[in-house]
């Protein structure tokens, strides 16, 4: 039998597997996308315990965090033409990249010793891989041909990238920002006191940020059809930067200080700006 | 004397590897499971303001990401001592009962289902979901519609179907429309259908594979769930261990849980492993899940699911302790879930726009618990006067059931190299 079938692979590495399962979310447009795609490896769903060689394209799900995840990017960089950071932990760092906030020896003694636990203070060390300095994205570590960003990636978004490619085409990512997605209206003024998501009760019409809720629409990259300030809460940012940008949350930090003395009460403001990109930032750890 | 290394563990999320030591004759002398992934979220929560948590530990999973935002956000109103109006909480439990129908059903048709459909001795190449596409199409149209059926409760409520936002400390960002609400009742009871067309499905699988199931996997160990007056609960309720004979049952509310579980780090694997306190370690280790809650329930919540516990127990006996038993137990939940979100969309409250009390952070130390997908999960922060978190634990749903699977798995290894 002869098969046009492209060979996939996927994995997940320091992720949670939002970025498959946002896959499966395609429902019954999977049983369209499948038949193109013959699955030679993805631990997720299938069994094949090795990377085979020869791989066309590998959609990788996650940060690096461990010495394990770093031996396997090299891997399949190697056995495939072409490599995908798939969803904002392999492209950014993602959620994860939040313990870039801490030495890895802090969270290790954390974990360790939470109140629950019997004999604080042992380290398990023995058959597990041991843990970076810090949480990277995959691009640090070998060369990425494309992104698919978002936590998740809609499920559109990545069947759209999975056909691009089928058809031998570059997958083209949106380059506006989530206000240009998000329905609530604009007065263009900045807010004179920033509040935190449970205070008050947004107008469901006007722009959160206008409001003084602390949205990140306008640093981040579209493509989502603005989900969050669509259901009430500020965007956090999960589809990272926008192309021409060079940092989130530097342009989000740059934007909030326009509002002045208000910008310097929010708090938590290194976690907020980054809460989805921090190992991509220009400082992407905490610097003692 | 040799080693067998089984790596990667394949069909399910998260990281994992398992370790058979064979001794001179060929026979397991140690087989351990190694989790093999570390991320410390305990840690990372850590100065963050409680609110934005919630938006955080979803990513602890993407299958059950529900049940991380709902148990994060039910901590934080308990730290700050808030009542949320009744109709907010009925919209959490039926976000929540989407999230289990979706996981339910990718758990066992999309990850459990190839190894009884294919057949556990198939290619490892077409063992997978595909397969079942190829061999029986229609369950896999049932399967899809089910997943998509709970992916678009969790969408309509919580804004996102992965990783939803609406959560936040007392109560709900969104209410659900009139229009969102008659959407999913119009298919509700479809589902019903194809929840029963799963347990008479998985009654033929239990047939044919009656041996493994009553041979691979059966330990005996304590059970762990949650119940509302006796009753199985996904949302809400009091803890319940019962006993590896089935005898002893005690009952704790969430809040107290640090009196009744401990966590035992060892040294092979990043996991620690949870415990019930007063049997020690590691004669207390317990398992949560759907086997487990059908376990310590005295009955389920609703008719149909209840008519399937009793047959349930006709055929395994009392209390269950075969772990291939929880795909069964796990259909019959997903029966449960679809009846109880009928219920819950024909509720007059669902649609209501009294969903969110006022809210001052302070100092405080709150639990939240809910049943997720895989079992038992736990969310538990300390934050300081203006509502940041000081301190974080967490005992996730897998988390609980790490001995005990690695225990079945000692069990299923002596009886495959016997």
């Amino acid at each position: 039998m002869i098969t046009l079938a492209v060979k996939v692979g996927m994995i997940q590495l320091c992720g949670c597997s939002g970025c498959h399962i946002s896959l499966l979310d395609l429902h019954d447009k999977l049983l369209e996308v499948l038949p193109n795609l013959e699955i030679v490896y993805a631990p997720i769903v299938a069994d094949p315990k090795e990377i085979p060689e020869g791989i066309d394209v590998f959609l990788v799900e996650g940060g690096i965090r461990n010495e394990h995840d770093e031996h396997l990017i090299h891997e399949i960089r190697e056995k495939s033409k072409i490599v995908i950071a798939w969803g904002t932990c392999a492209a950014y760092g993602g959620i994860p990249g939040l313990a870039n906030l801490y030495t890895k020896e802090e969270l290790l003694n954390t974990v360790y010793t939470t109140d629950s636990t019997d004999n604080k203070g042992e380290i398990p060390s023995e058959e597990i891989p041991a843990l970076e300095e810090y949480v990277k994205p995959i691009s640090d570590f070998v060369k990425v041909d494309y992104i698919i960003p978002g936590c998740p990636p809609t499920p559109k978004m990545i069947a759209d990238a999975i056909v691009a490619l089928l058809n031998g085409e570059e997958p083209k990512l949106p380059t506006k920002i989530v206000c240009d997605e998000c329905p609530r209206k604009k007065d263009n003024v900045f807010p004179e006191k920033f509040k935190r998501t449970f205070e008050g009760k947004p107008d469901e019409e006007r722009c959160l940020f206008e409001q003084g809720y602390t949205c990140l629409g306008f640093a981040t990259r579209a493509g989502c059809g603005a989900k969050c300030p669509n259901a009430g809460v500020p965007c956090r940012g999960c589809y990272g930067k926008t192309d021409k940008s060079l940092d989130l949350g530097a342009n989000a930090a740059n934007v909030l200080a326009n509002a002045g003395e208000a910008a310097l009460a929010i708090p938590d403001k290194v976690a907020l700006l980054n809460r989805f990109t921090l190992p991509d930032a220009l400082i992407n750890r905490k610097v003692k | 004397m040799g080693k067998i290394v089984i790596e990667p563990l394949s069909r399910l999320e998260g990281h994992g590897k398992v370790t058979i030591t064979l001794d001179e004759n060929g026979k397991p002398k140690d087989v351990k499971l190694h989790i093999t992934a570390l991320r410390g979220f305990e840690q990372f929560v850590v100065g963050r303001p409680a609110e934005e948590v919630p938006r955080i530990v979803p990513r602890i999973c993407g299958i059950c990401q529900t049940a991380h935002h709902l148990a994060s956000v039910k901590a934080v109103d308990a730290a700050w001592g808030v009542e949320i109006p009744e109709p907010a909480k009925k919209l959490r439990e039926l976000m929540h009962i989407g999230n289990m129908i979706h996981s339910h059903a990718l758990h066992f048709y999309f990850l459990a289902a190839p190894d009884f459909v294919l057949g556990v001795d198939a290619d490892p190449a077409i063992r997978n979901v595909v397969g079942v596409v190829d061999k029986a199409p229609e369950v896999v149209k049932q399967a899809i519609a089910l997943r998509k059926f709970g992916q678009k409760i969790v969408e309509a409520i919580g804004g996102k179907a992965i990783h939803p936002v609406t959560g936040i400390p007392g109560g709900q960002a969104k209410r659900l429309t009139e229009e969102e609400r008659d959407e999913l009742l119009k298919e509700v009871d479809q589902m019903i259908e194809y929840a029963k067309n799963g347990v008479e499905l998985i009654k033929q699988i239990n047939e044919q594979y009656m041996e493994q199931i009553k041979t691979l996997g059966v330990i005996d160990t304590w059970y762990l769930g949650l119940v509302k007056d006796g009753k199985h609960n996904f949302y809400d309720g009091t803890l319940r261990f019962l006993s590896p004979d089935g005898k002893e049952k005690v009952e704790f509310k969430p809040a107290e849980y640090l009196d009744y579980i401990g966590e035992h780090v060892v040294s092979h694997s990043y996991v620690k492993y949870p415990y019930y306190k007063k049997a020690g370690y590691p004669d207390g280790i317990y398992r949560v899940g759907p086997l487990p809650m059908l376990n310590v329930c005295d009955s389920m919540e609703t008719p149909l699911a209840e008519e399937y516990r009793k047959e349930f127990f006709d055929i395994f006996g009392f209390p269950a302790n075969q772990s291939l038993a929880y795909h069964h137990a796990r259909l019959i939940e997903i029966v449960e879930a679809c009846e109880k979100a009928k219920i819950l969309l024909e509720d007059n409250d669902i649609t209501s726009d009294d969903i969110k009390a006022e809210v001052e952070p302070k100092a405080g130390n709150g639990v939240g618990v809910v049943y997720a997908p895989r079992g038992v999960l736990i969310h538990n922060y300390e934050t300081d006067e203006n509502g940041i978190v000081v301190k974080a634990n967490m005992i996730v749903a897998t988390t609980h059931n790490v001995p005990t699977m690695e225990k079945a798995i000692q069990q299923a290894a002596q009886e495959i190299f016997k």
